[in-house]
């Protein structure tokens, strides 16, 4: 917009924000890296490294058993998004069949639907087929969503008709024209895609809690919330500063995975962002 | 349709390759039947099953009694169901514009296309949007807590006395939509930054040519020119409040004293009180209201040349 050069006050005001932004993450790693009795009786310096606090949390957190669950929920249910939805998205943008704009209505209608509504009627449904507490309750709900098939037709949309015609002429089948010319090309969209499915997969918090109760099943997040609670109803007590030790360790271990992809990935994953302002 | 009219357009033989035309037929369907099969399944079932749900009453085991409109009936005269959507009434209003406001601030200091160190301060404002709530919420509980917390231990420094943060009801909506507000505020400014760069520099240039002050230029061009991407996020952000639950559900479980139970919070209850007719009644509830607030967002922020 305004082609002037940006002045200090410009810059200030920049790193001023950053600075809010960034301090909580900041304070949560580096205290949970000092001694748990310095958390509380100085918040402030960072003090002595030590990883006392990891160790008591890995002794008494099932943390362990949380990322295992969500690695396997996010590879099975990441997978079927990654597939799916590209699949019906290439259908919605390069075919013509009957039903065709019905079909897409039905896909935009459930965009709107929000999650809340079915969380009680899922619940009930996993109790009646016996699923609660198990891995296809946390990952068949939503594991082919509306968003994804949208964003993936706009995306598949803009691939030229030739480009997928030479395809069959070639003689490939129609899945074959999918496979083969049609998700190299959109590469850089699936990479925000899976990016943004990680995300999302990894953070979901509230069908898991709601779907499994036995520390088993219970994915990364469902296990902090877990420890959570303890602290919030077991307040009083000598090993209170040990317990915000555990919890800070927990919290910013699980934060790491998704802070590393981020910025490692952060062009995909702003282009992910961006993607879904567009229906808007 | 641009497949099959260029084929035929390009004047193949129909007989030429019978499978593949069946094929062509055919695959589309089956491209998008995974999607139908699970919606069905995990959409369409378990939305027809809380619809009938909500006419009865019934906790989970046994025999449901038909209550007619009696749950909807229960929940629009408790003042519990109430109170739940007046908490997240008090959040969004916490939130939305105070959101909005930074959001566009910092756009605007974004967009300088001479501003160095772009990618950095991206980074910075995006990296609460990629922290799991959970964890967050958890450092809100350190942070926030009376006794020993941050933020009490900063004020004690400069002589002020201690707030319940999280204990006092009048605090313990802010400092959950303060939680809210640092996680999403960096989403909100990518978002409007996408809005301005949209608009062509020319168009200020021919603004300033014409006199325009930066000021002026700010709330004639800017501010009409990202209404779509303000209107985009108000409605995001307007169901995501309505829909609040991890937030009071891990840092105060709704407390204290109901005062952040929020709409979201208070249909879970139902969960835990196995009362599952009115839970089922609530969701409906609040899926009108959210309809009709994000209605209403979108009217009022429609450029008003647009149309449809």
């Amino acid at each position: 917009m305004n082609q002037t050069r940006p002045g200090p006050v410009q810059y200030a005001l920049l790193a001023l924000l950053a600075a809010a932004f960034l301090y909580p993450i900041w304070w949560a790693v580096s205290s949970s890296l000092k001694p748990a009795a310095d958390i509380i009786t100085d918040p402030l310096s960072p003090g002595p490294v030590t990883l006392d606090n990891y160790r008591a949390m890995f002794a008494d957190v099932p943390i362990g058993t949380g990322f295992a669950n969500t690695a396997l929920v996010l590879a099975v249910k990441g997978a079927m998004t990654m597939f799916f939805c590209p699949l019906a998205g290439y259908a919605f943008a390069k075919y013509a069949f009957p039903g065709k704009n019905l079909l897409f209505g039905i896909v935009l209608l459930t965009l709107m639907l929000p999650t809340l509504v079915l969380i009680i009627p899922l619940l009930l449904e996993m109790s009646a087929l016996g699923w609660v507490n198990t891995y296809q309750a946390l990952i068949l709900p939503g594991s082919i969503d509306a968003f994804s098939i949208f964003w993936m037709r706009q995306t598949i949309a803009a691939i030229p008709d030739e480009l997928i015609d030479a395809g069959r002429v070639d003689g490939a089948s129609e899945f074959g024209v999918f496979a083969r010319v049609v998700l190299p090309v959109i590469r850089p969209g699936l990479a925000a895609l899976a990016v943004l499915t990680t995300m999302n997969i990894y953070n979901d918090f509230v069908w898991p809690v709601v779907a499994v109760n036995d520390t088993s099943h219970q994915t990364l997040q469902v296990v902090l919330s877990t420890l959570a609670q303890n602290v919030t109803g077991n307040r009083i007590g000598a090993d209170f500063a040990t317990v915000w030790g555990e919890l800070l360790a927990a919290g910013s271990i699980a934060m790491l995975p998704l802070l590393v992809i981020f910025v490692l990935l952060q062009r995909h994953f702003i282009n992910g962002i961006l993607a879904g302002s567009v229906k808007g | 349709m641009s497949a099959l009219t260029t084929m035929a357009r390009s004047g193949r033989a129909a007989g030429a390759r019978p499978r593949s035309r069946r094929g062509t037929r055919l695959s589309p369907y089956l491209f998008v039947a995974p999607f139908f099969l699970v919606f069905a399944a995990f959409g369409i079932y378990p939305l027809v099953f809380a619809l009938q749900l909500s006419f009865t009453r019934w906790h989970g085991a046994g025999a449901a009694t038909w209550v007619g409109l009696g749950n909807y009936a229960y929940l629009l005269t408790s003042p519990e169901f109430w109170a739940s959507l007046g908490n997240s009434a008090v959040m969004w209003l916490l939130i939305v514009p105070i959101q909005i406001v930074a959001g566009l601030a910092g756009a605007v200091l974004l967009a300088n296309a001479k501003l160095r160190l772009r990618g950095l301060f991206r980074v910075a404002f995006l990296a609460p949007f990629v922290t799991p709530l959970v964890a967050m919420a958890q450092v809100w509980i350190v942070v926030f807590d009376e006794d020993y917390g941050l933020v009490n231990h900063l004020l004690n420094l400069v002589g002020l006395p201690d707030v319940g943060w999280l204990t006092s009801t009048a605090w313990s909506k802010p400092t959950l939509a303060l939680l809210f507000l640092w996680k999403t505020t960096g989403f909100a400014i990518i978002i409007l930054l996408a809005g301005l760069q949209a608009v062509p520099a020319a168009v200020y240039e021919a603004a300033a040519i014409d006199g325009a002050s930066r000021r002026r230029q700010f709330w004639s061009l800017t501010v009409p020119l990202v209404r779509r991407s303000m209107a985009f996020l108000v409605v995001v952000q307007t169901l995501a409040v309505f829909q609040m639950f991890a937030e009071p559900f891990v840092v105060t479980e709704g407390g204290p004293y109901g005062s952040t139970t929020t709409a979201g919070l208070y249909l879970y209850d139902h969960i835990t009180a196995s009362d599952l007719g009115t839970g089922a009644a609530n969701s409906f509830l609040l899926v009108l209201l959210v309809f009709g607030l994000s209605l209403g967002a979108v009217r009022l922020l429609r450029p008003k040349d647009e149309v449809s």
